[in-house]
Formats: C-alpha cells, structure tokens, sequence
C-alpha cells in the first residue's frame, strides 16, 4: 500500500504545488457563471419551479467543475508522464498496473471534489441552497468524480499531444455538459426544437437532474437512473482504464 | 565468476518493432554477482533488451528470467530486484525536488518515508548531491543528473544494476567517479548488466561481454578472451644493425622492412622471448621495441563489421 499511497500523494502534489495553475481557474471561472448568469441574468429569467434561477443554476454549475476537473487532471498528469518519459519510474516499480491506474483515478477524483466543495462554499456567499439529500449528493460526487477521471486517465493514454486532451474537452465534453441542463430545466426548451431532442437523449441531464435533486429536493428527470447511469460509466470506465494500463496501451512498447 | 546462479537469463528473445527487427532470438544468460556488458552500435537491440527488464518493451516473443522469475509474469517482484538507470536524463522534475525525487521512488517501491528519507540522504551525500537537496533537477548540472539517475536506481537496494549507457556525454572525471561506483558495487555483490558504446569502459569493468549488432548475438565472453581470438597483437621490434637474411622464426607471422621486424597475430610472452633471443643469437642489436595488445575496438569492428557484410 505504500507504493500506491505514494502515487496518489504524488498525483496529489502535482497540483496542489500548482493550485494556482490548477485549482484557483475553474473556481474563478465558475464564480464568474454565477455572477454574469445567476446574479445578472438569473433576475429576468425569473425562478424555475419554486427556486430562483441561481438556486436552480448552481448544482449544475457545481457538477460542471467537477467533471472538468476530475477529467483535467489524470489526462494531463498521465499524459505528461508519458511525454516526459518518467512513467518509467512507475513502470519499472513493484506498483501492479492496477494500482497505478486507480492511484491516478483517485488522484482527479479528490481535485474534482475539492473544486466542487469550495464551489459549493462559494455559492453559500451569493445564495443558499437547501442540501435536501447530502447523503445522495456525496455519492453523486464520489461517481461522477469516478467516471470523468476514469475518462481522463484514458484519454491521457489515448491522447498524443496536449491538444487531444484540450479537443476531447471541447467537442465531447463542453456540448454534452452545455446540453446537459445545467442552465435550463426541460420544462424551460420545452417545444424547442433540435435542443429538446438533445437534452433529452443526453445522459448529462439525468446526471446533472439527479444531482439537483440532490441539493434542492426537486428534479424533473429521475435521480436514481442518473445515479445508476453515473455508477455505470464510473465503474465502466475504471474497468477500462485499469485493463488499458495492463495492456501497457501507449505505455509500452 | 563469482557465484553460480543465474541472475538474467535471456531465453530466446524476439522483439520486432513495426518494420524493424530489435533482437533476434536472444539466448544469453548472466550469472549474480558478474559485471557483464552489452556493446553494441546503435539499434543493435541493448536497450530494447534491457527494457523488457524494465517492464518498458513487451517482447515480441521468448522471455526474460530473473532470479528464476520471469519479467513479463511476475513483473512485480523482478521489479524489486532491479534498479534501472536509463540512457536519457528521465526525472519527475516538473514539480519534485532532487531529495523528493528520490524519496517518492522509495515509496513506489514499498518503502516507508522515514527510511526512504535516510536513504535518499545517505545516497545524495554519497553522489555529492547533498548541497542540492532542494534544487530542481533543472538546477542541475549534466553529471549531476547522471549521478542522481544512478541514486535513484539504487535507492530500494537492489540486487541487479542495470546501466543503460551511464557515461554517455559524460566528462573524463565523471566518467572515472562513475567507474569507481560501478565497480565498488560490483565488489559489494551487485550483478551489473552495463550498455555501453565506450569499448574501453567495458574492457575495463567487464567480467564478460555480450557483442551484439542488428538484433543478433555476435559473440559472448571475457574481453581478454575475445581478443586473444582476434589473432591481432602486435609487436615491432627496430633494429639497431640489419638482420641476417636467412633469419628464421618458425611458426611466427613477422616481417623485416626498413630495419623494423614486424610479429603480429596472437601473441604470447614466450614467443617475443624466442624472437629476441633469436636475434641476439645472430649478433642483432635492437634499439626499440613497441608492443600492442590487440583491443576490444579492434575485436568489435572485426566482429561487427564482418556481420554486415
């Protein structure tokens, strides 16, 4: 357990030594979404259901940082290794490969939390949110912290430049989160056409749907099928990150 | 040799790259506590070898045993016999600092940090990096890189060291400290499996050496064996007074021009004595003698050279 706790602590300090690279940007950014959309904006849309639009606005935009993170920092952290070629400390160490996937996982996983956390915290300065079910809300954050920095790790493997990692953000993830409810509820593209179709076939919005629910009690998709869709793409993708590190996939040669 | 069991055995080791064949059915094996060398020109297969050690190159097919183990199955426990210090200056160095670096690869390797911290201590203090604990690797010189390369290859301890070029770019003083090193842990017990293209270094260091060239084994054995089978030792002898024209030296190769008696083939002490008690015999003063050894080099590119053609 040594060896794997020592991976982790050095995924860890990877980027917390760099938190101003690492963690300060998406809170600011995220700060920001809520200011210009739930602050500026959020008055005129008026409120969505009984809560106003910040109050709806905020679980989504929670669960968009954590995504992101827990996906940024495996994909870059397995990717530099490789590019560096210090994946060969790990490579030729008694870690089983099993142990270097699920240490760099849990690695995104805690920065995908911590962001969420101090987002959350954050949003208590401009609004409050009820915290209907924070048992449901942790497990959500366990599995979709999970899921995405499964996906990071193997998109680092996968990846051949920096850029693979910042593309696959850009043409996956951004429309699948943007698409996903987090700044709109079904009722609200209700009728809208091409948007509806996409929101509604989207796994995102589920995901995003039940996470709500968990923080305000309210949702208008179920949360159980999308904690069952997170918990299906959590262990799915650890399963495939751990066999690719066994097949030394981009590792070896 | 030291010890009769087999540290690394090389059994039939195949790896083809796309288009390129890297070793070719590999049968070599390398008994603990033995200095061996691979020599080698480039892409002659030594690091891809030395790298399914490693667990770096998945081999094609054959496979490689360590201590009984093989490489590829029980990748977990051949890993903690072995240190590997790469060709290329590899650091985590982005964010780590000298003393951190090391001590993080103790940890990989199972062991717990107050020990990986003395150990990284007593390592840098012996390298000559203490002064540089918390310097960046890129804050380092190129031999200080090297040196810390080396450090972290032996931080866990292990049985077998292997060098993949270790004074390649390296200067004359750092190429003799890591001389000096290589061999004092040789004499503490440590099998070293050494790369090199420095055919000196491993003429020196090497108990046996592995020749290989294109993916094949060319030749395997001590450095003084392989060059004795040369035939390419050398001795000229410069005459003071002209040698009788009917001088005989049976059984020798040499040949008298321009007042300088040439032998040259494998030579042995007696047969230079025969030759100058010959010449005294006949009343021939000598005024100088030079003799050379053949060398490794030669016996390389004899080798090398007549496999590819």
């Amino acid at each position: 357990m040594i060896g794997f706790y020592t991976l982790w602590k050095r995924e860890m300090v990877r980027y917390l030594k760099g938190s101003l690279d690492t963690i300060a940007p998406p809170i600011i950014s995220t700060i920001l979404f809520i200011f210009v959309f739930g602050l500026a904006l959020g008055s005129r849309l008026g409120a969505v259901g009984e809560f106003p639009y910040i109050q709806f606005m905020l679980p989504g935009v929670m669960m968009m940082s954590v995504i992101m993170n827990s996906f940024y920092n495996p994909a870059y952290s397995v990717f530099q290794s490789r590019w560096q070629g210090n994946i060969a400390d790990f490579l030729a160490s008694p870690l089983s490969y099993s142990q270097m996937a699920v240490a760099t996982i849990l690695a995104g996983m805690c920065r995908g939390m911590i962001v969420g956390l101090i987002v959350l915290g954050a949003a208590f300065a401009f609004t409050s949110l009820p915290l209907a079910h924070p048992g449901l809300m942790a497990l959500y954050l366990v599995l979709v912290s999970l899921a995405f920095a499964s996906f990071g790790c193997i998109v680092g493997l996968w990846t051949k430049g920096w850029d693979g990692v910042n593309a696959v953000s850009i043409f996956l993830l951004d429309p699948l989160v943007m698409l996903g409810g987090v700044f709109y509820s079904l009722e609200m593209i209700r009728g809208v056409p091409i948007l509806e179709v996409l929101t509604q076939i989207n796994p995102f919005t589920y995901i995003t749907g039940g996470f709500r629910y968990s923080l305000l009690g309210i949702a208008d998709t179920d949360p159980f099928v999308g904690l069952g869709i997170t918990a299906m793409l959590g262990v799915g993708l650890l399963l495939a990150s751990i066999a690719l590190f066994w097949r030394g996939y981009h590792l070896k040669h | 040799m030291k010890a009769e069991r087999i540290a690394i055995s090389f059994q039939h080791l195949h790896k083809v790259y796309p288009n390129v064949l890297a070793v070719k059915d590999l049968t070599l094996d390398i008994q603990q506590g033995e200095f061996f060398g691979l020599l080698g020109p480039n892409g002659a297969g030594k690091t891809t070898s030395i790298q399914v050690i490693a667990g770096l190159v998945k081999p094609t097919s054959g496979q490689v045993i360590v201590n009984g183990l093989d490489a590829v199955r029980d990748y977990r426990r051949v890993h903690r016999m072995v240190g590997v210090m790469p060709q290329e200056e590899v650091l985590d160095s982005w964010f780590l600092s000298v003393r951190e670096i090391l001590v993080y690869n103790a940890g990989y390797f199972g062991i717990p940090a107050r020990e990986a911290g003395r150990r990284a201590d007593e390592l840098l203090e012996r390298f000559d990096l203490g002064e540089k604990r918390s310097a960046k690797v890129s804050e380092l010189s190129g031999g200080m890189k090297r040196r810390l390369l080396l450090a972290k290859a032996l931080i866990h301890n292990p049985e077998i060291l292997i060098l993949d070029e270790p004074t390649a770019g390296a200067d004359v003083a750092l190429r003799r400290q890591i001389w000096q090193l290589m061999s004092e842990l040789n004499a503490q017990g440590k099998t070293i499996l050494l790369t090199t293209h420095y055919l000196e270094e491993a003429e020196r260091l090497c108990e046996r050496v592995a020749i290989l060239d294109r993916g094949e084994l060319l030749a395997v054995g001590p450095p003084a064996e392989l060059t004795r089978s040369s035939h390419r030792d050398f001795v000229e002898i410069e005459l003071a007074s002209s040698a009788p024209r009917d001088l005989k030296l049976p059984g020798l190769n040499y040949t008298v021009e321009n007042g300088k008696l040439r032998l040259a083939g494998t030579l042995e002490d007696e047969h230079v004595l025969e030759v100058l008690n010959a010449l005294a015999r006949e009343g021939v003063k000598i005024s100088a003698i030079h003799a050379e050894r053949a060398r490794l080099e030669d016996v390389f590119l004899e080798i090398t050279q007549g496999f590819r053609k």
